[in-house]
């Protein structure tokens, strides 16, 4: 076990300080969701409650059915980030891992699309799905995203970590493609996997203009849509039923974290670029 | 997005359900507090008009626009689609919009509501409801400040707002954002501006310097906070007594009645805006339109003509507020009996749309932005004008 030095206190300080910043907005919406509006939107606004009130989230649950759209985001989701581990890391192990003609150009091509903004690509994407019949259907939510730019440029990265020994040495052993793949490579991935798969869910979950745009019948529209949909009125905002739905938006992705950090947490720590490249809508 | 991937995958993964729906389903696209009240009438319209299944899509206005216009990009749009007053000229100038049937009566409906569904002299839609701006004031507060009667000219209005801040108790004397086109235009209008001449916007005329200098006096004497901050609602600081006038539409008059409950009864009422040179108001709300492309024009066609019955426009102003564009409505019981809807009526007279440019709700966007930092300049009138006039066409530059 090392002894590691302990650190000065105003270091702890400003971890506080900055700690506080970051969880301030949380805090305040997670009470607000307890709020009435009349408590919301007083000019001296308090921390804590005036009358702690569950009234906004049974009305998010009675007028808004919000049940179906957690399930609809939910499902999309799920399937968009099961999708992505997949084949991201597939196409993350050709480009990575083997050696082909044009394989340099095809990663330039990869890096390329994920500096177009995906304003730029929402028109076409809805013009391809106009055209395949797929506009107002579960699969335009879900099948344009399941090979994300920023995914497979990750895997690939990722794969570069593993030695091409052991590839090497594996492949003289007999290993066909798929076994050096899902035995040899993807078990020491699992960092990187945890890492891709949180960034994923989130903007799959987060996503609001793409599925606002692309669905039209309001029994498919994801939670997003649907707070935005329930809570901003044309003149007014209701602040308690946007702070419930908000409260409702974020459990999961709190959970997701929480419960992946183990892993994810050495893949952040160690490439930059997980960050700088994840601005992938 | 990583489109090329998406088009193997989708090549990789069919079997998805087909686009094509059966040919009773009448697709709309709504927005506000009106569209949400939509599906009880669909449901209704459905039953007198069996096999024509209406599904409504209602979100914020501009989620709607947004929504429609990629659909209007992407070739799949609604059967139906409600559009805002202000974004009319931009939609019919992209000829994205059928033009309306030449037998539906719109001699049924209010001028100024024809008047707005009209681009270059052709009528792209069918109004739905209306929107006007009238003066909201605290009756108990005006006495308190000796005054008895609506201020109905712009001199009045400056004595009222002084009044019931000096003498009245409030906080303020009325509230004037400093950063809505939808409140400072009325004043452009009462000051007797025609800003525009149907191809450009100008704004450097001295009826604007004089709007602007009016305007920004309120700023100037304290009479109206110069700082609005993000989230502000006015109901509650209506009824709290702290804003004791505003200028605001139909809307409102049921948020107040909700935040304000049984004791604010007749203790508030409205009025029509006070005149300058000239009495006026703006004008605005929902236009039926159906978009080139539409799959079901006539049923789409047969569906506004309903929604435009006297009865369904009661309706709507029973429930939301939303004022009827159907004149035949006005003498229903529903508004005939109702004080507020009288005032409207009146202020509707003199209501005006705002320009029919394409590139106005940039333009709008673009006034609003400098108006706020304008409004706490030392400039006077015509500085202000000359200003306002420089990003109003900066925006139309091309």
């Amino acid at each position: 076990m090392t002894t590691r030095a302990r650190a000065p206190w105003w270091v702890f300080a400003a971890l506080a300080f900055g700690m506080l910043l970051s969880i301030g907005p949380f805090v305040w919406m997670l009470l607000g969701a307890f709020k009435t509006n009349a408590d919301l939107i007083r000019v001296t606004p308090t921390l804590l409650p005036e009358r702690w009130t569950l009234d906004n989230f049974s009305r998010l649950f009675s007028e808004g059915q919000v049940g179906r759209y957690v399930l609809n985001s939910t499902a999309i989701t799920v399937v968009v980030t099961l999708a992505n581990l997949l084949f991201c890391s597939m196409a993350g192990y050709a480009l990575g891992k083997l050696r082909f003609l044009g394989d340099r150009v095809l990663t330039g091509v990869v890096l390329a699309t994920l500096m177009v903004p995906g304003s730029v690509t929402l028109i076409p994407l809805f013009v391809l799905m106009s055209t395949l019949g797929l506009v107002n259907s579960y699969a335009a939510v879900t099948v344009p995203f399941f090979a994300g730019a920023f995914g497979v440029f990750l895997m690939r990265q990722s794969m570069q970590s593993v030695p091409d020994d052991i590839v090497n040495a594996a492949r003289i052993d007999g290993a066909g493609e798929w076994t050096i793949f899902s035995r040899i490579v993807m078990p020491q991935l699992k960092p990187a996997l945890a890492a891709l798969a949180v960034f994923e869910f989130l903007s799959t979950w987060n996503n609001f203009l793409w599925p606002l745009v692309v669905l039209n019948d309001q029994e498919r529209f994801t939670l997003p849509v649907a707070v935005a949909m329930f809570a901003i009125g044309e003149y007014t905002t209701d602040y308690g039923l946007l702070m419930a739905g908000s409260v409702v938006l974020i459990a999961p992705v709190i959970v997701l974290f929480v419960a992946l950090q183990r892993y994810f947490v050495p893949a952040i720590a160690l490439p930059a670029h997980f960050r700088t490249l994840r601005n992938r809508n | 997005m990583l489109a090329v991937l998406g088009l193997f995958a989708v090549a990789g993964c069919g079997g998805t359900q087909p686009g094509g729906e059966s040919a009773g389903v009448l697709r709309v696209l709504a927005w506000g507090t009106e569209g949400s009240r939509l599906d009880d009438m669909a449901a209704r319209f459905t039953r007198e008009n069996p096999g024509v299944d209406v599904r409504i899509t209602s979100v914020t206005s501009s989620a709607a626009h947004d929504k429609l216009l990629v659909g209007i990009a992407g070739g799949e749009v609604p059967d139906v689609a409600v559009v805002g007053a202000s974004y009319m000229a931009a939609l019919a100038h992209t000829h994205a919009l059928e033009t309306v049937p030449a037998d539906f009566d719109q001699g049924q409906f209010l001028p100024a509501a024809v008047d707005a569904v009209r681009v270059n002299g052709t009528a792209y839609g069918v109004p739905w409801f209306l929107d006007t701006r009238v003066l909201v004031y605290r009756t108990d507060i005006a006495e308190k400040a000796g005054i008895n009667a609506a201020p109905s000219t712009w001199a009045e209005l400056k004595e009222a707002a002084r009044a019931m801040q000096s003498k009245g108790g409030a906080k303020y004397g009325i509230s004037l954002p400093t950063d809505s086109w939808h409140i400072f235009l009325p004043f452009l209008y009462q000051a007797g501006a025609d800003i525009t001449d149907g191809q450009r916007v100008n704004l450097n005329t001295p009826e604007v310097a004089a709007a602007s200098a009016y305007y920004k006096s309120f700023v100037d004497e304290g009479l109206t906070p110069g700082v609005v901050r993000e989230g502000f609602e006015i109901a509650p600081a209506f009824v709290r007594g702290t804003h004791p006038m505003f200028v605001s539409g139909a809307w409102q008059m049921r948020l107040i009645r909700e935040v304000g409950g049984p004791s604010m009864d007749g203790r508030w009422a409205v009025a029509p805006l006070p005149r300058g040179r000239a009495e006026a108001s703006t004008f605005g709300g929902g236009i039926w339109t159906v978009p080139k492309g539409s799959k079901h024009r006539k049923t789409a066609w047969e569906f506004v003509k309903w929604m435009s019955q006297p009865a369904q426009q009661a309706e709507l102003y029973t429930a939301v507020g939303a004022l009827p564009a159907n004149r035949a409505a006005w003498a229903l019981p529903a508004l005939a009996d109702d004080p507020h809807a009288r005032v409207f009526r009146t202020q509707l007279r003199t209501a005006k749309r705002p320009p029919a440019l394409p590139e106005w709700p940039a333009i709008a966007a673009a006034v609003e932005v400098r108006l706020d930092a304008l409004v706490r300049t030392h400039g006077d009138g015509r500085e202000m004008a000359e200003q306002l006039d420089a990003a109003a066409n900066a925006v139309g530059a091309r």
